[in-house]
Formats: structure tokens, sequence, C-alpha cells
């Protein structure tokens, strides 16, 4: 365990070296509260509630959305191993005395732990900024529940992006399937709007996919919300980090003889 | 345009189909990508008027009118000049805009349309339809007078979203790094594809209506088409093209005496 932790602090460390874009990337933040702000604001004025929120809680299940999908970072590590597979540099990952999984899990954990007091602050400037009255979970269990939910949420995210830098030995390009998967994951994880607000069928087909744990479902817990499927949900995620952990073995067993170390 | 203008822009569209037909997958990248990122829009915000009346003013009908009117926006820029301009800072770094200023073209001209995408004119096709299905949904009668009206808002905010991309990749004639740039450009397309100009107000109305005014590109358009325009803001939306056209044209023109060729 040591040596992934001195993997994690070398990475903590390395993003001292582009300070500014840690200004820039909380700054840039806003552009998600922004949107929600002026669109809920046109729409709540109007009306009290919609669906079961109400102005200050649908805003401040955006903050949390947001604080939460701004720490997920994994999305690097897919483009990061196509681009060495392709060149043939992907040999450093070889003789370094690491398992490769294990090193893309303790490189995005050093830079979570690095970003999440940024992202804090960032969180904490908006809701100054736009004086939400900000809706938090009162049960202590329930929290606990969604902060072990957020830590398999990413490390889904990270088998999931590993999974997908290893097909690069399968197909000639996944940069346009990266893209859609980029896409399709800010609907699905509920970071354009609260799944809730979907139709009840579309809402229990979701609750099945892991994306539904990923963001969304902790920004319900910790906005005091959804109590009753936090342990189910803890259970579910769960269940799809041990699937995933099955396919990226076979998939890896099956494709990587491809790999003559030269380029591909 | 000139004759001679024509002839260069055939040759560069033959040259550019060549090129692209090599790899069949990427060649309908751009229309997967985008595609996908609009349908998606319409999925967000059919959830959210199943919830809700109206936004502002505005009912399903005209949100599907204003998504559909960003889409071809973006459809129209994807197909023709958007992978031309977007390679303005690569060549000014790499020196290689003086392969363009020595030739008997203009090089913003060359630049524009050397590497128009074929691959996305499926896009504009996706675009039309989601424009006819919000029009329908409206039970609208197109006239020929508003169906001539919108295309000419459609044609006016094409031509300030081309100077918009001109302007921040000019930006590179003048200093070393331009990321934070387009990080901006990309969080202002980001939100106003998905805020209409009507939710906006104050502040944030300066900003997406005057300094960087994506939030009027797809509006106008649709206001004019649902008759909403008044003439002040039809008076106002001319304005800002013909500003727009200035500064790009200056910003241009007094960039390329700040090129110092491979060392700029």
């Amino acid at each position: 365990m040591r040596k992934y932790w001195e993997i994690s602090k070398t990475y903590m460390k390395a993003q001292l070296v582009w300070r500014a874009d840690v200004i820039f990337n909380m700054f840039f933040t806003i552009s998600k509260i922004l949107f929600a702000y002026l669109l809920w604001g046109i729409i709540f004025r109007d009306k009290e509630l919609v669906g079961t929120f109400t102005f200050h809680g649908m805003l401040s299940y955006y903050i949390v959305s947001s604080f939460l999908s701004q720490l997920e970072m994994s999305e690097g590590i897919s483009s990061e191993i196509h681009d060495r597979l392709r060149n043939g540099t992907f040999s450093k990952y070889l003789v370094i005395p690491a398992g490769i999984e294990r090193y893309f899990m303790a490189m995005e954990l050093g830079v979570v732990l690095f970003y999440l007091i940024f992202d804090f602050m960032a969180a904490a400037v908006w809701v100054f900024v736009f004086r939400i009255r900000f809706v938090f979970a009162g049960e202590w269990q329930v929290i606990a529940c969604a902060l072990v939910m957020t830590v398999l949420g990413m490390v889904f995210m990270v088998q999931l992006n590993y999974f997908l830098g290893i097909l690069t030995l399968r197909f000639e390009g996944i940069g346009t399937f990266l893209m859609i998967k980029n896409n399709l994951v800010s609907l699905v994880t509920g970071s354009i709007v609260p799944l809730a607000l979907f139709p009840e069928f579309v809402v229990s087909i979701l609750r099945l996919l892991p994306f539904y744990y990923v963001t969304y479902l902790p920004a319900m817990l910790l906005t005091g919300k959804c109590g009753e499927e936090a342990v189910r949900g803890i259970v579910i995620i769960g269940g799809w980090c041990v699937l995933m952990q099955l396919v990226i073995r076979a998939a890896w067993k099956k494709y990587f003889t491809a790999y003559d170390g030269a380029g591909i | 345009m000139s004759k001679k203008n024509w002839r260069v822009l055939r040759e560069l569209f033959r040259l550019r189909f060549h090129g692209l037909t090599v790899f069949r997958f990427d060649f309908f990248a751009p229309f997967f990508v985008d595609g996908s990122l609009f349908l998606i829009q319409l999925l967000a915000f059919g959830a959210i008027y199943s919830n809700v009346e109206t936004i502002g003013s505005w009912g399903r009908g005209e949100m599907i009118l204003y998504i559909g009117t960003f889409s071809l926006l973006n459809a129209v820029n994807m197909t023709v000049y958007f992978f031309g301009v977007t390679s303005i800072p690569h060549k000014v770094r790499s020196g290689e805009l003086d392969l363009y200023l020595t030739k008997p073209v203009s090089p913003l001209f060359r630049l524009t349309f050397e590497r128009i995408s074929p691959g996305s004119v499926p896009l504009i096709v996706m675009s039309v339809c989601m424009i006819s299905y919000g029009t329908a949904s409206l039970d609208m009668t197109l006239s020929a007078v508003r169906t001539a009206s919108y295309l000419f808002w459609l044609m006016l905010m094409e031509i300030l979203y081309y100077e918009m991309e001109v302007i921040i990749r000019s930006a590179s004639l003048y200093v070393v790094s331009m990321a934070r740039m387009e990080q901006l450009e990309e969080a202002g397309i980001d939100l106003c594809m998905k805020l209409p100009g009507i939710a906006l107000y104050g502040v944030y109305k300066v900003i997406f209506y005057l300094l960087l005014p994506y939030g009027i590109m797809a509006t106008l358009p649709v206001q004019r088409m649902i008759g909403e325009m008044s003439l002040r803001g039809a008076l106002y939306g001319i304005g800002v093209v013909a500003l727009f056209t200035v500064i790009t044209y200056e910003v241009w023109k007094q960039g390329l005496k700040h090129y110092n060729s491979a060392s700029s």
C-alpha cells in the first residue's frame, strides 16, 4: 500500500505545477451553477415546487452535484492509455513495480485529494454569491452512506475509463466513443437535470445502471432526499465495481497480446 | 466571392474529402458526438417540461425550436469552418502560417474553408428535423416571409458564430497560451445552448448579449419565427453582428502584424 500512497503523493504535488489550471477549474464550476440559477430562477418565479424540489433545494442539489462531478477526474485515464498504447510509451507502466490499474487508482486518489479542498471552496463561494439557503441532510447515517457511495462511484468511473482505454488494443481509435460517453454520462449522472424529473419508468431503469450512483444519488442523499435508497445504492454500485473488474480482467487477457511495445 | 476563390474552395473541398474518407468512422465522428449532445439536450428539457408548463414565456415547442436552431448553427459551423478555424493557434505556434501568407489567396479564407467536414452534413439534416418537430409542436403555419426572415437571422447569427471563433483563435497571434480563452468560449457556448436568452437579465444579459453574444445566437432567430421579436431587438442583433465584424477584421489584421513566423 505504501508505494501506491507515494504515487498519490507524487500526483498531488504534480498538480501544483499547474496552479493557473486549479484556479480556472474552480472558476469555471460557475457555469453549471449559473445555468441552474438562471433556468430554475425563471421557472420558480411562478411555482413553489417542481417535483419534490423547492428553489433552494434545487440549487443545493446542483451545488453538490457540480462539486461531485468536478471531483470525478478519471476521464483522462482512457485518453492517457490510448495515446501511450498508440505511440508505444505504454511500456512505462509495464516496468513500474506496481499494478497498472492500481497505479491509475492511486493517481486518481492523489488528484482528487488535491482538488477536494479547492472544489469545496468554490462550492462555498457559489453558495454565498448566489445567496442559496443550502439544504443539507440531517442524519449522519445517510451522510456516511453518501460518502461511501461517492468513493465507490469514483472507483467505478476509474475502472470504466481504464477499460475504455484498453479497448484501444481492439479498435483503431476510441476518441469518438469517449466523447459520446461523456455526453451520455452528463445526462445519466443527473448533471444536467435531476433524474427525479424523468418519468418513473425511466428512473427505475436508471436505478439498475451504475451512473445513477456516481453523482446523482449521493447528491440527493446529501441534500436530504431518497434516504431509503442509500443502503441498496451501496450494494448496487459495489456489485457494478466487482462486475467491471471481471470485465477488465477478461479484456486485458484477450487483447493485451496485441501490444508489442512499439506502438500500434 | 471572386471566381478565383471559388476555384480554390472547390480544390480545398476535394482534398479534404479525399483525406477524410481514409478513416471512415472518423468521417462521421462530428455527427455522432454533436448529434448525441443535442439529443440529450432534448431529453433533458423533455424531463423539465413534464414537470412545468412554461419556462418564462416559452413552452415545449419554442424550446424544441431553440435547441434545433442552436444545433443547426453548430452543424453549419462543424461542416464548414470549425476544423479550419480551430487549427489557427497550432499554425501560429508552429510557424505553418507562413505557408498561408505566401499563397495568392486570403490566408483567413483558406484557413476557414480548407477543413470542410462533409461528415457533419447529417447533423444539418438532424437539426432541420428538430426545427420541423418544434414548428409542428407549435401548430405553426410557415409562410414564405416567416421562413425567409428566419433564414436571414440564421445566416446573420452564423456569421456572428464564425466571428467569435475567429476572434478567440486570433488571440494566438498576440499571446503564447490561449487555453483560457477557449475554456471561456466552451463555457459560454455550453451555457447558452441550454439556456435561451429570455432567461437572462441584468449583468448576465450584458455578458451574453454583448460581451460574449452566444445568448442571442439562437434566441433571435426563434423570436423571429414565433413572432416575439421587436424592432429594437432586430436592430440590436444587426448592430452586434456589425460591431463584431469590425472587431474581427481589426483583430485579425493587427494580429498578422504581430506574427513573427515560428517564433510567435
